[in-house]
């Protein structure tokens, strides 16, 4: 009687990434224990010294507020209306500006992409309008909407359109030459090309395209605020700032919100790109480093 | 006849690629082809430059007429822009600009790679430090400015400390990873080979994280320029980003649309300035991509 052969066993694969069984570190420094205290200290040392300096007055009598009332003070904002106001007021202009930059960049860069001599053409005008540095158009945005959230979308969609273009079109160009081939060889053409070809060799420079555009859309969206007074986290700094010295500390507690901000922003993008396209990774590390 | 660099849409590296190819004995005559081709590349070049001549056109006819106070005619525009900037003494704000630009990007790229380096060399301190770090990355800089201001006043000192601030993180972080990134192989075989550190460092880390170093030095040259404009929005006496805010606030449109333009100018005169030194350092690297690419 012959015995089925066994089938290889399946080890349960984890969405984002096989993690391979680790023997134990031979030094106890490389322990994972060991990471997470260390990186426990450094942030327990970071909020040390923090409060040192400002209780010392090393950097100067009033510039600092103390970590404690900092603390204090953010703690208590989290609990009050206007923190949770700004936020929402600066995630929206971020989100919208980001939405329609975004959006109009991937079609446009599709549409130039598929067209070499469209691509070749329009090409020098996004490079030269790319290196323009964004904060320049802000005075202008300021002068024709105002300190609203318009400017704000407006500010945030231009600065993100130019870098993001160029990624989707070097994404759309940049199809592995055997997979092109294989291509022509299948007799694939129009929409069936453009989405088994086209879109998963353009989708890795689209990611992360996108994740740094998410990022200067933060940045500008703080910026616009600050600078150009529309409401949002920028604005509730800014008005601290110049109620003086006794408002240090609500300032202090609305830049961690920010960095805070700042940090989901990236690491919620990071993951998406990460779990969308897991099936790309290997072929990310090769071609899309240059963004 | 399209170049291989215009067939794949890689970037165009035939000259170099040419270069690293070429056998030494075949290179007098290569090199008299290389530049009657370059020749032919330079025309085309300019010949597809037709959609920003049109552009620029498109903007001069439409707006000569135009009466809106935001969008001045672009025949005033550069007319002021040559009484402002090339016959008059704007150009003072130009320089100090650049100034402060240059010694905040010097110093934040010798710091990004020198402590990347650092933070490469001693892994574990590396790791620990590292969520810190990358909180501190991804604050917006232009949130901190008010508590540099608290700090250090106003003044260059003050624009210099923003622009090290901000640009100090990408170029750390690139360096780091590039370091990272560096195949184990060649680093083993560097100590098989015994290799003084020095020799390691020279021919094996510097030249296999390069690319990414000077991603990270690009993407810190564009935050540079976009911190050394905001600390002039927020706090200054002089420099563009002053001249521009000024302008405004004078309704002096025309004059900010000078300042624009100047500001676009030098944000992408630097860019290419940039690259056209990457392309240099980085020479080996892009021809062998090209090679690798075409398969």
């Amino acid at each position: 009687m012959t015995r089925r052969p066994r089938t290889a066993q399946r080890t349960p694969e984890t969405h984002v990434t096989a993690r391979p069984a680790r023997s134990a570190p031979s030094n106890v420094l490389d322990s994972r224990w060991f990471m997470v205290a260390a990186r426990v200290l450094v942030v327990l040392m970071v909020l040390g010294g923090w409060q040192y300096v400002a209780v010392s007055g090393v950097l100067g009598k009033d510039a600092f507020p103390t970590m404690t009332g900092t603390l204090a003070e953010l703690a208590r904002q989290l609990g009050s209306h206007d923190l949770w106001l700004a936020v929402w007021a600066t995630v929206r202009g971020w989100a919208l500006g980001v939405l329609i930059g975004g959006s109009l960049a991937i079609i446009v860069g599709t549409l130039l992409g598929l067209n070499r001599f469209a691509y070749l053409s329009v090409i020098p005008v996004v490079e030269f309008v790319k290196t323009v540095p964004v904060i320049a158009i802000l005075p202008l945005a300021i002068v024709v909407w105002g300190a609203t959230l318009q400017m704000k979308v407006f500010l945030v969609a231009f600065g993100v359109f130019w870098p993001l273009t160029i990624q989707v079109i070097y994404g759309v160009r940049a199809v592995d030459p055997v997979v092109r081939d294989t291509a022509v060889v299948l007799r694939l053409r129009g929409l069936r090309k453009f989405v088994g070809v086209t879109l998963p060799s353009a989708a890795p420079f689209i990611a992360t395209g996108l994740r740094v555009a998410a990022a200067v859309g933060l940045i500008l969206a703080v910026i616009a605020e600050l600078i150009g007074g529309a409401p949002g986290l920028g604005l509730s700094i800014l008005t601290s700032v110049n109620a003086g010295p006794s408002r240090l500390p609500a300032t202090y507690a609305f830049i961690l919100v920010t960095g805070v901000a700042g940090v989901i922003v990236t690491s919620s993008f990071a993951f998406l790109e990460q779990r969308l396209l897991h099936w790309h990774e290997s072929q990310r590390n090769l071609a899309s480093k240059a963004a | 006849m399209p170049t291989r660099a215009e067939r794949t849409g890689s970037p165009d590296v035939s000259p170099i690629l040419a270069a690293a190819t070429t056998p030494s004995h075949q290179r007098p005559a290569r090199a008299a082809s290389r530049s009657a081709s370059s020749l032919r590349r330079l025309w085309s070049g300019i010949w597809r430059l037709w959609f920003f001549a049109v552009v620029l056109v498109a903007w001069w006819v439409l707006s000569a007429d135009s009466t809106s106070t935001f969008f001045p005619p672009l025949r005033n525009i550069v007319g002021r822009l040559y009484d402002l900037w090339i016959a008059g003494d704007a150009r003072t704000n130009a320089w100090s600009s650049l100034q402060h630009f240059a010694i905040g990007y010097a110093l934040a790229g010798l710091f990004g790679v020198g402590v990347g380096a650092l933070l490469w060399k001693f892994a574990r301190v590396g790791r620990a430090v590292s969520p810190v770090l990358y909180f501190v990355y991804v604050i917006p800089t232009a949130a901190l400015l008010p508590a540099i201001m608290a700090i250090m006043g106003i003044g260059g000192s003050m624009q210099i400390t923003i622009i090290v601030l901000a640009a100090v993180w990408p170029t750390m972080l690139n360096t780091l990873d590039g370091m990272r990134g560096i195949d184990p192989i060649k680093l083993d075989t560097a100590r098989v080979m015994h290799m003084s550190a020095l020799r390691t460092v020279r021919t094996v880390v510097l030249p296999g994280a390069m690319p990414q170093i000077m991603a990270g030095l690009r993407h810190s040259l564009q935050i540079g320029v976009i911190m050394m404009v905001v600390s002039e929005l927020v706090a200054s006496e002089s420099g563009i980003g002053f001249f521009i805010l000024e302008a405004q606030q004078r309704f002096a449109i025309t004059d900010m649309w000078t300042g624009i333009i100047i500001l676009a100018l030098i944000g992408s005169v630097l860019t290419f300035l940039f690259v056209a030194v990457e392309r240099v350092v980085l020479a080996w690297y892009i021809g062998a991509r090209a090679v690798e690419k075409k398969g």
